[in-house]
């Protein structure tokens, strides 16, 4: 119920967006662990161990190096073909960011796109992309995705854009709401009367003012996407081993989890937590500071 | 206001009509039912025998058409793997979804909105970072990994409830539990954020300067205003209950809808998986429909501009 | 919606609603220290792996999968069967006789053989069942039936065509032509209502079928062989592997069936759980497509070689089946077929493996492209990867569903290697022909020498000489390296500490616990 004016919308650009960084509350934990495993994606060969993907089945199940049967040679233990969990962490958490942030730009990118046509145009465009979303969204997100699969055979690349055509949908509808209140504004109506063309009036106008929802609803997705990944693999149409993703070897250790061998799901689900966690957190922060409208993301 | 409902039903029937056309199509690129029915070298003669014996070797308009009519006389066709008629086996599940969904659902409110309450009242305290945790917890954790622990916990171990199937109260706890631990969090973070909206508005500062004691305040003003956007969330929520509870129905083994369609979609059940996903598609498009109209006499202006 | 005689269908809830939402609002029922649903006395509840199709109850419609006969031997009974120690087992027939040309083949019925409802087995139901046969193989089999006799009730007469050597394998084993149903009662009641509620000649009644769900059948106590010792039998479906052992162990259920890998090791540590693993009819080995193709790596036999001695065939086992798979050096037969050949055993030797590379002219290995398997058994695609990776060979795992998988497959669509696990009924003719000579449905080329012995065998009726013809070319396929074997899958089951006998491994090759009839229970 707080009221924004114009000014403030149109205003958060450009230089103002830095000054972000220097406020008081900046949450420099989660920004710190997101960078972190970043990075730790990034230089994965050099600080992997082991080779991620090939194990040796003498050494199965061998325990994190703090527990009776544990070594310094596989840190983190190992799982059902041998293969070093350590290695296969810090190579997930490349595959994990790759598949997670990939899949929530590209749905963002639809997602808004779509939103902005279908709010400023209004009329028939509007309804076809609504209806679109309407009979999409009556397909259920997960087993839409399945289906997917089953047709196109599971891979990264075909993850990424199941879980991008599951998701756009949110963005649509979010940012199709923002700009029907947007499109009522000074600012849109005097470039309209300016006489600039409707494809001017959403890319300069419309664009960056939907651009913080649509950041927002990104960082609460990620986290949302990774753990949707993760429940793809269990129903056995995620990323295809021997990739090590978070959520594929939070799948393959699940039996392992009846029997004890605890290290093979709780350690991928640490790190799954951790991603999540700093996510949201940044994406609280962001929320509140982009636009306190946003609540209702 | 006649002529937007009119519009407004015409554009459903659209989204209606779309979606059969789009699963009848899909679904018969996904494959083939007679490869998952026979043997892998099973000769000609045979797939040629089930491909008749389900009207396959139709050409694809004369199905269609052949669907939609009986469709319209609200039969759905009969189930290659099953051989029973769609509906019967929807009618026969859904009431378990249904259940499943809506213990989750007051599972998740009952502890959602009371701790979103508390860690707004309380915010910024160990009660606020506690709601936190567990709100990302909910976040962060998968339902199926959810499900095994506790399966491990208290069937295997303390052997308190039975680890799959349905039948009694003792068995819809735990799915009940795993399925809604998500939407506890969505819920709370949601009730959190809407609480603090709300006691930070002039309404409840007026209400305090008048000198009313806090709990009053809480309970009275600001508790019925910070409901409506979560109940508002959980409505929405509750139709991705349904579609969500397909990993949970698998490891509980929960005869629901989402198992179903699940394993439809594995045996290229066509009468199944286009069943299931139109008379899904149908409840969800109507709900939104009846949500239009809804808002069309609330708002005047909905119903002009459109 | 359930088809019943006799018990109520369980309903999905009981318990009054506000019970039910005190209950979950109090959360755990932190005071019940109890375990959950006691064992009824003289009931054998089953966890089953997969969703049980109701095709699965009528045998005239058998797709070829074993999956069916699980069921099949439980409600109903065929003339000849496979039972323990013999592929031909009297079943319904007491005896028959085969004529020396090899058109007719002559069945005397048993005079205390019964359909549940009553009626005694008759020939005219033999014959009835024939016709109505509408499953896997039905074109060929009634093409080569000239005619059926029934001169009196407990004899048939079947007339061939031409002399076909397999006629009961097929008849008996590979397809439901020979297991009975009840003219006269299918007639009274007609065929819809017949699916819903089967009537067989088998050791079990039907009880209820709650489709996806759970599948109950009762004792028939005039079966003729014996009164079943258990006297109730429910089958529930439970799909994922971990809930299934968790049932096993905490006594909701006494077999479940598929327990794998880990798994499988835990229910062997478990005091009161046995694991009891049958090696079944379905051979893996890794085939070669492109060996035909001469700009193609796998064209060089060395290659292909390499990849035999690259796999670990016991390590795996040990990994995955505890053991208990049957390493034969068998791409495609399994060792319990007529006329299997039994190769030399397969020799795990990496380093051979990369000097056979280096031969070849890869000595720092290749990117060999895609391994394609069917995604249910990715596990073992990932061991064989994760093994050829080790000596250089640089594949990547494409894991397919299985619909996906077979139609590809069998489109010929795939490259480099596939992992294929046929495991089809039949015998060593039968897999040779859809897998190895010319014209197969899988058979992506061929070699000429095995080619021209097919039809050699296949209207031989000295069976000697048949089997040296058959064995002759399963020694050309192993010389030519066609396949790289992998192993004849063990499927792992549990046992609950109830189970006396629980029939498994009895019949061999088949993977369920059949004769049901011998299944028994300790006295508690």
């Amino acid at each position: 119920m707080s009221i924004t004016t114009t000014t403030d919308v149109a205003a958060i650009e450009g230089p103002a967006r830095l000054g972000l960084f220097r406020s008081r509350d900046f949450p420099w934990v989660p920004v710190l662990i997101i960078l972190t495993i970043a990075l730790v994606a990034v230089f994965a060969d050099f600080l992997a161990p082991h080779n991620p993907e090939v194990g040796s089945l003498s050494a199965r199940f061998k325990p994190p190096f703090w527990l009776a049967g544990g070594s310094m040679t596989y840190p983190l233990g190992t799982d059902q073909l041998g293969r070093d969990m350590l290695s296969r962490l810090i190579y997930g958490a490349r595959v994990s960011m790759v598949v997670g942030f990939t899949a929530v730009i590209f749905a963002g990118v639809v997602g808004t796109t779509l939103g902005i046509i279908s709010g400023y145009l209004g009329g028939w465009v509007d309804q076809i992309i609504m209806r679109i979303t309407d009979a999409w969204l009556a397909l259920p997100a997960l087993t839409f995705a399945i289906f997917l699969a089953a047709i196109v055979g599971p891979s990264e690349m075909n993850i990424v854009i199941i879980l991008a055509l599951v998701y756009w949908t949110r963005y649509a509808r979010i940012v199709r709401g923002e700009v029907l209140s947007l499109k009522e504004r000074e600012f849109v109506r005097l470039a309209v009367v300016a006489g600039c063309s409707k494809w001017t009036i959403m890319r300069k106008h419309i664009l960056p003012n939907v651009v913080n929802s649509a950041i927002v609803l990104a960082s609460l997705m990620l986290g949302v996407v990774i753990v949707a990944e993760a429940s793809l693999s269990f129903l056995g149409v995620g990323v295809p081993p021997p990739k090590p993703a978070w959520g594929l070897m939070l799948s393959d250790g699940k039996q392992g989890l009846m029997v004890g061998y605890w290290w093979l799901t709780v350690l991928p689900g640490l790190c799954i937590m951790l991603m999540v966690l700093s996510t949201n957190l940044l994406g609280d922060w962001l929320r509140v500071k982009l636009d306190p409208q946003l609540r209702q993301l | 206001m006649r002529q937007f409902v009119l519009k407004r039903f015409g554009y459903s029937l659209l989204s209606l009509f779309l979606l059969s056309v789009t699963i009848f199509f899909f679904v018969r690129i996904t494959g083939d039912p007679a490869t998952l029915l026979t043997e892998p070298g099973a000769s000609e003669a045979d797939i040629a025998a089930i491909h008749h014996r389900f009207g396959l070797d139709r050409p694809l308009v004369v199905q269609y058409v052949l669907f939609i009519a009986s469709l319209l006389r609200g039969d759905l066709g009969q189930s290659f793997y099953y051989q029973t008629p769609v509906m019967e086996l929807y009618w026969s599940r859904l009431p378990n979804s249904l259940l499943l969904a809506a213990v989750a659902m007051t599972f998740s409110l009952i502890i959602g909105i009371p701790s979103g309450i508390i860690a707004a009242v309380r915010v910024g305290s160990v009660w606020d970072s506690l709601g936190k945790v567990f709100g990302l917890l909910g976040l962060s954790l998968p339902s199926f990994f959810i499900g095994m622990l506790m399966i491990l916990f208290f069937s295997v171990y303390l052997g308190w409830l039975p680890s799959s199937g349905s039948g009694t109260a003792l068995h819809v706890i735990m799915p009940a539990f795993a399925l809604g631990w998500y939407f506890a969090a969505a819920h709370m973070r949601m009730t959190r954020s809407s609480m603090l909206e709300v006691l930070g508005s002039e309404y409840i500062k007026l209400a305090r300067l008048k000198g009313l004691p806090q709990s009053l305040v809480i309970a009275k003003h600001a508790f019925k205003n910070a409901l409506i956007p979560v109940l508002t969330l959980a409505g929405i929520n509750l139709v991705l209950m349904i579609n969500v509870a397909v990993i949970v129905e698998t490891v509980f083994a929960w005869p629901g809808i989402g198992r179903l369609l699940y394993e439809g979609i594995s045996f290229r059940d066509f009468p199944v998986v286009q069943g299931i996903v139109i008379l899904g598609g149908t409840m969800i498009i109507g709900v939104n429909l009846l949500v239009d109209i809804v808002y069309a006499v609330i708002d005047p202006r909905i119903r002009l501009e459109a | 919606m359930m088809q019943t005689i006799g018990r109520p269908p369980a309903e999905p809830f009981r318990i009054h609603r506000r019970a039910l939402l005190a209950l979950s609002a109090a959360g755990l029922t932190g005071a019940l220290p109890h375990r959950t649903q006691a064992a009824s006395p003289g009931q054998v509840t089953y966890a089953v792996h997969i969703s049980l199709a109701a095709s699965w109850l009528d045998p005239g419609q058998t797709s070829g999968l074993i999956t069916p006969f699980l069921l099949l031997y439980a409600l109903h009974d065929a003339l000849v069967k496979p039972m323990p120690g013999t592929a031909y087992g009297a079943g319904l027939a007491e005896s028959w006789t085969a004529s020396e040309d090899g058109l007719t083949y002559d069945f005397v019925l048993r005079s205390n053989a019964l359909f549940h409802n009553g009626d005694p087995v008759t020939a005219d139901d033999v014959k009835f069942s024939f016709e109505r046969y509408h499953g896997a193989n039905y074109a060929d089999l009634q093409g080569r039936v000239a005619s059926i006799e029934t001169p009196d009730p407990r004899h048939v007469r079947f007339r061939l065509k031409q002399p076909w050597p397999d006629f009961l394998t097929f008849y008996g084993g590979a397809t439901g032509a020979g297991w009975i149903v009840p003219r006269k009662h299918i007639e009274a009641v007609g065929e819809e209502a017949f699916k819903k509620a089967p009537v067989g000649a088998g050791p079990y009644k039907f009880v209820s079928f709650n489709p996806g769900v759970e599948l109950v059948l009762e004792a028939f106590e005039q079966y003729w062989q014996k009164p079943p010792s258990v006297k109730r039998i429910v089958m529930k479906v439970i799909p994922d592997e971990g809930t299934r052992l968790a049932a096993l162990k905490s006594g909701e259920v006494d077999i479940a069936y598929s327990v794998r890998g880990e798994l499988a090791e835990e229910l062997r540590k478990t005091p009161g759980l046995k694991l009891e693993a049958v090696a079944v009819q379905g051979t893996f080995a890794v085939y070669f497509p492109e060996q035909w193709t001469p700009s193609s790596p796998w064209h060089d036999i060395r290659i292909r070689r390499a990849v035999n001695f690259a796999i670990d065939h016991q390590g795996i086992n040990q990994a995955l089946t505890q053991g208990y798979s049957h390493v034969t050096g068998s791409g495609v037969i399994p060792d319990m077929f007529e006329f299997y050949w039994q190769p030399p055993k397969p020799e795990y030797n990496p380093d051979k493996a990369r000097s056979l590379l280096a031969e070849a002219g890869r000595p720092n290995g290749f990117d060999a492209g895609f391994y394609y398997c069917d995604s249910s058994y990715s596990n073992i695609g990932e061991a064989v990867v994760n093994n050829l990776r080790e000596v250089g060979i640089n594949v990547r795992l494409r894991p397919i569903e299985r619909a996906g998988f077979v139609k590809a497959w069998g489109e010929k669509q795939y490259k480099n290697l596939i992992q294929i696990g046929p495991g089809a009924s039949g015998n060593a003719a039968t897999r040779m022909e859809s897998l190895v000579v010319k014209g197969g449905q899988f058979v992506y080329g061929s070699y000429p020498d095995i080619d021209e012995l097919f039809p050699q065998q296949a209207v031989e009726l000295d069976h000697a000489k048949r089997e040296a013809i058959l064995h002759r070319m399963q020694q050309l396929v192993y010389e030519k390296a066609l396949y790289a074997p992998i192993w004849q899958l063990a499927f792992l089951n549990g046992v609950g500490p109830r189970v006396g006998t629980s029939s498994f491994g009895r019949i061999p090759g088949f993977p369920y616990t059949a004769p049901y009839e011998d299944i028994t229970l300790k006295s508690a």
